[in-house]
């Protein structure tokens, strides 16, 4: 391999781990409030659609972003009110939310899209083109587009939140031991809900990103599992958000690794590297590698009647 | 769930609100999703007509409901059997693919033995490679205490991409030459015989109803059963009572695995009579939703996967007559779900409630005399 090809390679890997990096940010904090979303699948593929749609309407990625987050978000809502307020099952909940994105996706785009697949306005790259012909860093950081840049720098910000505010604090608190933030006097339920809802709102972007950062169309079902990975990010970095992101790029790098086996062809089976998130779960969950601290009460509906 | 199963309840009463909680999700679910429909400029009662004569309106209708029925009730028996062990068995999706490509394994070798035995071999070989998908999770659950969930759901992507290499190698499972990845037909000796000439509803069927009436009375009235109940009520109780609770645990989700592979050999070698890459599409996920919707009751999982089966036989058909997308059975389906939930909790509440205030009426009772002394 020559410089070339590697800088090529670190370049896919960053561009495919951005949507799993901007979903992990919500993930871990609904995993940090005790709340398993499965329904991150779902939520990024609807964010995926309507970020398309915004931007084949009003041709402006800010607007589509944003229409992206609220989809997320409402789906959000769902997810926090069945699972929080109702104490349903978050498991079944999530799957849920993941089979009416995927019938509402595919009948919204049969009826949008099926006959003129129109590409959209995307994430620009920003940076000006002198930067972009720097050997190496140039095509690896200067000529992302835009939303690359912003899942780079967000986990940072999250990390900084979560472990140096006081509500983060809250955040990290409530899903150890709800009835002590309980008795500290704030409301476990509406910590809950904004944890939930983050993930919504960050799923949805991480779907924008999905098909806006190059494709500028949607395909249906084009999330593929994604969100899989990132609950499985989630595990191996241990629910802080900068290691999760760096899992993350780990995995978009297994999978940039894995299209260059299909078009290039290798002696290793190109469905291997993509076995490799789940397996690496697998093996932390199992104590194989490193230790991982769960969150104490994560998948456990919260009743305030008990103590 | 547990808590759920621990409040107790008169028999009948029990019965009447398990039933009426999803009947009420699937007309909710309806009217919703006749909104919808109307709202994309359809019309509800044409789709659902259509929907309806779709999948109950003709022999060839009934035909293919039982035919996308099969592997939705088996695929719930994984789970269901796993939630009143305590179990939540989410790998149904990758015991499927494991379950097709054992089932395939053993389909595609000409043995030199009689075709119903041809046929038993194949679909035991399903059970196995689903049980032996379970193995990892199992052993971490019964012996390690690392939760199921997270591990069955990883392990359902590896499992379709594992079958996804088995179809790309010629030395393995792969057809040579094929435009898609497939596997070589499976022969007519392992194909299980079709029920009624001109359709294709399968023995598939007839094999998991017969497997839901058995688990149903094995769960009421077998020791392995009352075992099973008892694990997942109070796995502590259980211990106490003498119950090898790790064991008993390992081995019923290897049951579940199992179950979960009878899925995926029954929609190879009944339906489908060739391995193809990516063919389960979220049939492990819907055997999830239902074994919640019939809480884990496996004669409530035929009732419901009947019920699936019929939205995805008749969806086809409405699409036909009124151009409303297929995909609309998908919407239908998970609002049913998430009214079931959404329902749920108020149930509960009730009941807690009327249960409280017994225990206080009793209370009063024996304490009533003293009182007025």
């Amino acid at each position: 391999m020559d410089l070339n090809s590697i800088s090529d390679w670190l370049q896919a890997s960053l561009r495919l781990a951005a949507p799993l990096m901007l979903t992990s940010l919500g993930a871990v904090y609904t995993e940090r409030v005790g709340v398993v979303n499965i329904g991150m699948e779902g939520m990024m593929l609807a964010g995926a659609l309507v970020a398309v749609a915004a931007s084949f309407l009003t041709g402006n990625v800010a607007v589509a972003a944003i229409c992206a987050m609220a989809v997320g978000g409402l789906l959000g809502v769902v997810h926090a009110y069945l699972t929080v307020s109702r104490r349903g099952s978050q498991l079944i909940s999530g799957a849920a939310i993941n089979f009416l994105a995927l019938g509402a996706t595919n009948f919204a785009y049969a009826r949008l899209f099926a006959t003129e697949r129109a590409r959209v306005a995307t994430y620009p790259v920003l940076s000006p083109p002198g930067l972009r012909s720097v050997p190496f860093f140039g095509p690896v950081i200067f000529a992302q587009p835009v939303i690359v840049w912003i899942a780079l720098i967000l986990p940072f910000v999250f990390a900084w939140v979560l472990y140096r505010t006081s509500w983060g604090l809250n955040i990290r608190a409530v899903g150890e031991h709800p009835q002590a933030v309980a008795s500290a006097g704030l409301s476990v339920f509406r910590l809950k809900y904004v944890g939930v809802i983050l993930s919504g709102v960050f799923a949805g972007l991480g779907g924008s990103a999905l098909s806006l950062a190059e494709l500028g169309y949607f395909a249906p079902a084009m999330t593929g599992g994604r969100a899989f990975v990132v609950l499985a990010a989630n595990v191996v970095g241990n629910w802080n958000p900068i290691v999760v992101a760096a899992a993350c790029v780990l995995f978009g790098a297994a999978d940039a690794m894995q299209l260059r086996f299909q078009t290039l062809g290798s002696v290793i089976p190109y469905q291997f590297p993509l076995m490799v998130p789940y397996l690496l779960t697998i093996a932390a969950l199992a104590g194989l590698v490193g230790r991982t601290a769960v969150p104490k009460t994560l998948g456990k509906p919260y009743d305030p009647e008990t103590i | 769930m547990k808590e759920r199963e621990s409040i107790e309840l008169p028999r009948l009463g029990g019965l009447v609100l398990s039933g009426a909680r999803p009947i009420l999700a699937v007309i909710l679910a309806l009217l919703v999703s006749a909104g919808l429909i109307w709202a994309a400029g359809g019309n509800p009662v044409e789709a659902y007509a259509a929907l309806l004569d779709g999948s109950f309106g003709s022999a060839a209708a009934l035909a293919n409901t039982g035919v996308r029925a099969a592997p939705l009730l088996l695929a719930g028996f994984a789970v269901g059997l796993g939630f009143k062990a305590g179990l939540w068995n989410i790998g149904g999706e990758g015991q499927i693919y494991l379950g097709a490509a054992t089932a395939t394994a053993v389909g595609i070798i000409p043995l030199p033995v009689p075709g119903w035995l041809h046929l038993l071999l194949a679909v035991m070989a399903g059970f196995a490679g689903g049980a032996l998908w379970a193995l990892v999770p199992a052993y971490l659950r019964a012996y390690r205490g690392v939760n199921e969930v997270c591990t069955t759901l990883m392990l359902n992507y590896v499992a379709a991409y594992f079958v996804s290499w088995l179809l790309h190698e010629p030395t393995l499972l792969a057809e040579e030459g094929a435009f898609y990845p497939m596997s070589p037909p499976i022969l007519p000796s392992a194909h299980l015989p079709i029920l009624v000439k001109g359709t294709s509803l399968h023995a598939g069927l007839i094999l998991a109803v017969v497997i839901g009436v058995v688990l149903y009375f094995v769960l009421r009235h077998t020791p392995f059963g009352f075992r099973t109940r008892m694990v997942g009520l109070n796995p502590e109780a259980a211990r106490y009572a003498g119950v090898g609770v790790a064991r008993h645990i390992f081995l019923v989700f290897l049951v579940c695995g199992g179950l979960g592979g009878l899925a995926g050999a029954g929609e190879v070698l009944g339906l489908k009579l060739r391995l193809f890459d990516f063919f389960a599409s979220g049939v492990g996920y819907e055997g999830l939703a239902l074994a919640i919707l019939a809480n884990g009751n496996p004669l409530g999982i035929v009732v419901g996967g009947v019920f699936f089966g019929s939205l995805k036989a008749g969806a086809s058909k409405m699409q036909i007559v009124t151009g409303i997308e297929a995909s609309m059975a998908l919407v239908i389906q998970a609002l049913t779900v998430l009214f079931v939930i959404a329902i749920g909790f108020g149930e509960r509440v009730r009941l807690t409630r009327q249960q409280q205030e017994k225990s206080r009426a009793e209370e009063g009772a024996a304490h009533g005399p003293e009182l007025h002394q």
